[in-house]
């Protein structure tokens, strides 16, 4: 689904971020990106999207990514950004789901239709008429979900989605993740959610993979996280 | 509270009035707008002199208060932010225009202070026409509407997205101001020290801001512009309630209900 | 300076309509050439900034009262002129449909007072021109000084355009009975002690913006020749500038009742200013309006009792007047009524 051959990524300023990046994600996979502060996670899912390009080549469901493929990429990537409300930008959660559908060519009454369901199936229907800024933080997540699930994504981008949430809305984000069966990778320092969404985790360090594989492996590696300004997840410890 | 968390409950308040459902919410925006504009300029042209014939336009802003439920008393609220104006510019006619137009029992009455009093009700009349409007109606209807009378999509686009981040950036200054006070108690504003660098530094961020609200939109299809469908059609409903609204008052403006009125008591 | 609707006649609403509706057409246009997408949530969020900053007390050194920074400057210094001008109209938008401050007819007449003069005018005629000279020489230093003077020159010369207009433009109107002169004389003097803090502040902001990313500022040179100089001396100067301006404005106020403005800022924080903060220059009129009819009313009696000519007829309309308000009063007073049982019967029902 996701692949990666020789990818690096440098800023103007000559600054390198990624070095020489190869992997794959197949698709249906759950995938954890972990890594800490400036490892690059960020700018590796935003060279997923074209948000930003480097060197080497990045394939999407088999098409490049490449400035005229943008638009197709970014139909089948929904990508739930870190904080909600740079994500939602329209002034209501209904408003801000159709935005994606409306885009993508769906008339109004079928992009309604579309909100419904996807709501529905958060079990969050109540939201569809409230005030984006008036809705709190965790309401505020699950409508950004939302707003993804809207565009029908084959391919999840998640970036840190379990931040400044309390533990109840926590575990509600993280069980609506696990329910999600789109080809996902998730972005985070919270262990224990990557522990309980992810089967496979790849590990970030000063632009390049250092590790990669099962996610009981990566975790219960205490010197391995450690070094790279980790702790071991509290279930496993 | 300081002024930015008053700014926002006055604003969040206008988003609850909107919510609400009435006769009046349920009509289409576009009438109701066209409407709102029909009516402020009906008021506008009354003469200076006509205190008659202004008055019994209150009865219409009246009866959508009662139509749709809203309190009177946020909308009062908000005169304390024309009234002042316009007395300010009104005050001065008692004293230059001193000809006697009426005389009620002993008390004679200069064209001044009448003018006066018709400006003045001129100012809360247009008030509460647009705070009707407001009051009864949601900005991304009020916006889907605006694009439909053809004002510029470019403009439409930036009032949506800039009403979802006033929100937003009047929180943060709002926090911003409390936690300058909280370390410099006895300063009543921002110290000149600071005067660059309080909203500057909130500046840069929104910068990096807005690129993230770009990425947000361009990841999810945006392409030149937004797309405003409504979510329903102007109908045979909104057209007769904005021929009725038009057609009272052009009679009001036509004809002295006050004089018609009282005529019939007083012969 | 927000006019209310109350303050204009509809020809001159219109007209003021037709030119700033004229002043967005020419922008979106070349925006539409310009072609930068991006730059629409940079709008959005500035101008939402700008809606709150407006909000936040500044204040004046030696004066103990405190001053609002507009935006008109800062948004085209940061934006350039055509979209600062349209973030400008949305901001006077936001602030007449959901604070009641302006009004949906004034609103051509205050985009062009407030957003225009200070976008274009501001822009073509003081900003650039500014940056593209060499005065005080071609380096940080003479960089800084050239953004401080643009942005006081250019908020005290677009205000008083500004106050001029709303003079203008009520007179035209044929709403106050207050002669021109006298208007355009209580007005101008208030509105260049503001503009001289408005563009002091202005000024603040954008230096600090081009100590930290002068690259954000239009026609700014971003050169790195230059390490970076002595910003301490020039916030030191600032604040000295702003010190003696405030100081000199406050003798100016006690000295001269009619430029009361400085000593009224106080007050007015306690009052209606205090919501949006943008109006003190109304207030201002406001409260030497009280002085000068104060003064007035000494030397004149207020209703002079000489006859009144023709008294059998104007007392046969006023009668007539008077019973058929009251009828309307009470017409009011039964839909009041009548609303309130129809709600109170729903929710029995409910």
């Amino acid at each position: 689904m996701i692949e990666f051959q020789n990818v690096s990524f440098a800023f103007e300023n000559n600054k390198e971020v990624l070095r020489n990046l190869s992997f794959k994600i197949e698709k249906g996979e759950s995938v954890g990106l972990i890594g800490a502060n400036g490892a690059g996670k960020s700018t590796l899912m935003k060279l997923i999207v074209g948000l930003l390009t480097g060197e080497g080549k990045i394939t999407i469901d088999g098409i490049e990514v490449s400035r005229k493929k943008l638009y197709e990429i970014r139909g089948k990537i929904g990508f739930v950004l870190q904080n909600s409300d740079d994500q939602m930008f329209m002034p209501t959660v209904l408003e801000d789901m159709m935005f994606a559908p409306l885009n993508y060519g769906l008339s109004r009454g079928e992009a309604e239709k579309k909100v419904d369901e996807v709501l529905a199936r958060l079990n969050i229907s109540e939201y569809k008429d409230k005030y984006n800024h008036k809705i709190s933080g965790g309401e505020k997540r699950m409508a950004a979900i939302a707003t993804i699930l809207a565009m029908d994504p084959e391919i999840i981008l998640m970036d840190e989605p379990t931040s400044a949430l309390d533990p109840y809305n926590r575990r509600i984000v993280i069980n609506t993740i696990k329910e999600l069966n789109q080809t996902k990778l998730i972005a985070s320092h919270d262990l224990d959610m990557i522990l309980d969404t992810c089967d496979r985790v790849i590990l970030l360090s000063k632009g390049e993979i250092i590790a990669d594989g099962p996610v009981r492996e990566i975790l219960s590696n205490k010197e391995l996280l450690e070094a790279n300004r980790m702790e071991l997840p509290l279930s496993l410890t | 509270m300081n002024k930015m968390q008053k700014a926002l409950r006055e604003l969040s308040e206008m988003d609850e009035l909107s919510a609400r459902t009435s006769p009046i919410h349920s009509l289409h925006p576009a009438a109701k707008f066209l409407t709102t504009i029909a009516y402020i300029m009906v008021v506008l042209s009354f003469d200076k002199y006509d205190l008659n014939g202004l008055f019994p336009m209150i009865l219409w802003p009246i009866v959508l208060f009662q139509v749709s439920g809203t309190n009177v008393r946020s909308c009062f609220y908000k005169l304390r932010i024309v009234l002042p104006l316009v007395m300010a510019v009104g005050l001065f006619n008692p004293f230059f225009d001193k000809e006697i137009m009426v005389r009620i029992g002993g008390v004679a009455i200069s064209g001044g202070v009448i003018s006066m009093i018709t400006l003045m009700l001129k100012g809360v009349y247009c008030l509460m026409a647009s705070f009707l409007l407001m009051a009864t109606t949601k900005i991304d209807n009020l916006c889907a509407a605006l694009r439909k009378l053809h004002i510029p999509s470019m403009i439409v686009s930036l009032l949506l997205l800039t009403y979802r981040y006033v929100g937003v950036m009047t929180e943060e200054l709002a926090v911003m101001t409390d936690a300058y006070h909280l370390r410099a108690p006895n300063q009543k504003g921002i110290h000149v020290s600071a005067w660059g660098s309080f909203l500057g530094q909130l500046l840069l961020r929104s910068m990096d801001k807005a690129q993230e609200i770009y990425s947000a939109m361009l990841l999810r299809g945006y392409h030149e512009h937004f797309h405003y469908s409504e979510n329903r059609r102007f109908n045979a409903h909104d057209a007769i309630f904005l021929a009725i609204a038009v057609t009272i008052f052009v009679i009001l403006r036509l004809y002295n209900l006050t004089e018609v009125l009282g005529g019939l008591v007083v012969r | 300076m927000h006019m209310a609707d109350a303050l204009l006649a509809p020809a001159v609403a219109a007209t003021m309509y037709v030119a700033s509706g004229t002043g967005a057409g020419f922008s979106i246009n070349k925006l539409r050439k310009d072609d930068e997408p991006q730059k629409l949530p940079v709008m959005a969020v500035t101008s939402a900034l700008v809606f709150a900053g407006q909000m936040i007390n500044y204040t004046i050194p030696g004066t103990g009262s405190s001053g609002h920074m507009c935006g008109g400057m800062l948004l085209s210094a940061l934006l350039g002129p055509q979209a600062g001008f349209l973030s400008m109209i949305v901001i006077l938008a936001i602030q007449c449909l959901f604070f009641a401050d302006g009004g949906l007819m004034a609103l051509g007449a205050n985009v062009w007072n407030m957003a225009f003069y200070g976008c274009f005018i501001g822009y073509y005629l003081i900003w650039r021109p500014f940056m593209r000279s060499k005065i005080f020489g071609d380096n940080r230093n003479g960089q800084r000084w050239r953004i401080i003077l643009a942005s006081i020159i250019g908020c005290v010369v677009t205000l008083q355009m500004g106050a001029f207009s709303v003079v203008l433009e009520t007179s035209i109107s044929g709403i106050t009975e207050l002669p021109f002169g006298a208007f355009v004389a209580l007005m101008q003097p208030i509105h260049l002690a503001i503009g001289l803090v408005e563009g002091l502040i202005t000024s603040a902001v954008l230096i600090f913006v081009y100590e930290t990313r002068s690259e954000l500022l239009q026609d700014v040179n971003v050169s790195e020749n230059d390490k970076k100089g002595s910003l301490k001396s020039v916030i030191v100067t600032l604040g000295v500038a702003a010190l003696v301006i405030g100081g000199g404005l406050s003798l100016f106020a006690s000295s001269n009742p009619d430029g009361l403005e400085w000593a009224l800022f106080g007050n007015a924080e306690e009052g209606y200013a205090e919501n949006m903060g943008l109006d003190e220059d109304n207030f201002g009129i406001e409260s030497s309006v009280a002085e000068k009819a104060g003064a007035i009313q000494e030397t004149t009696s207020f209703l002079p009792d000489y006859a009144f000519p023709d008294s059998e007829a104007a007392v046969g309309t006023t009668v007539s007047g008077i019973v058929g308000s009251a009828i309307v009063a009470g017409v009011a007073v039964l839909i009041c009524f009548a609303g309130g049982f129809f709600r109170k019967k729903k929710k029995a029902e409910a």
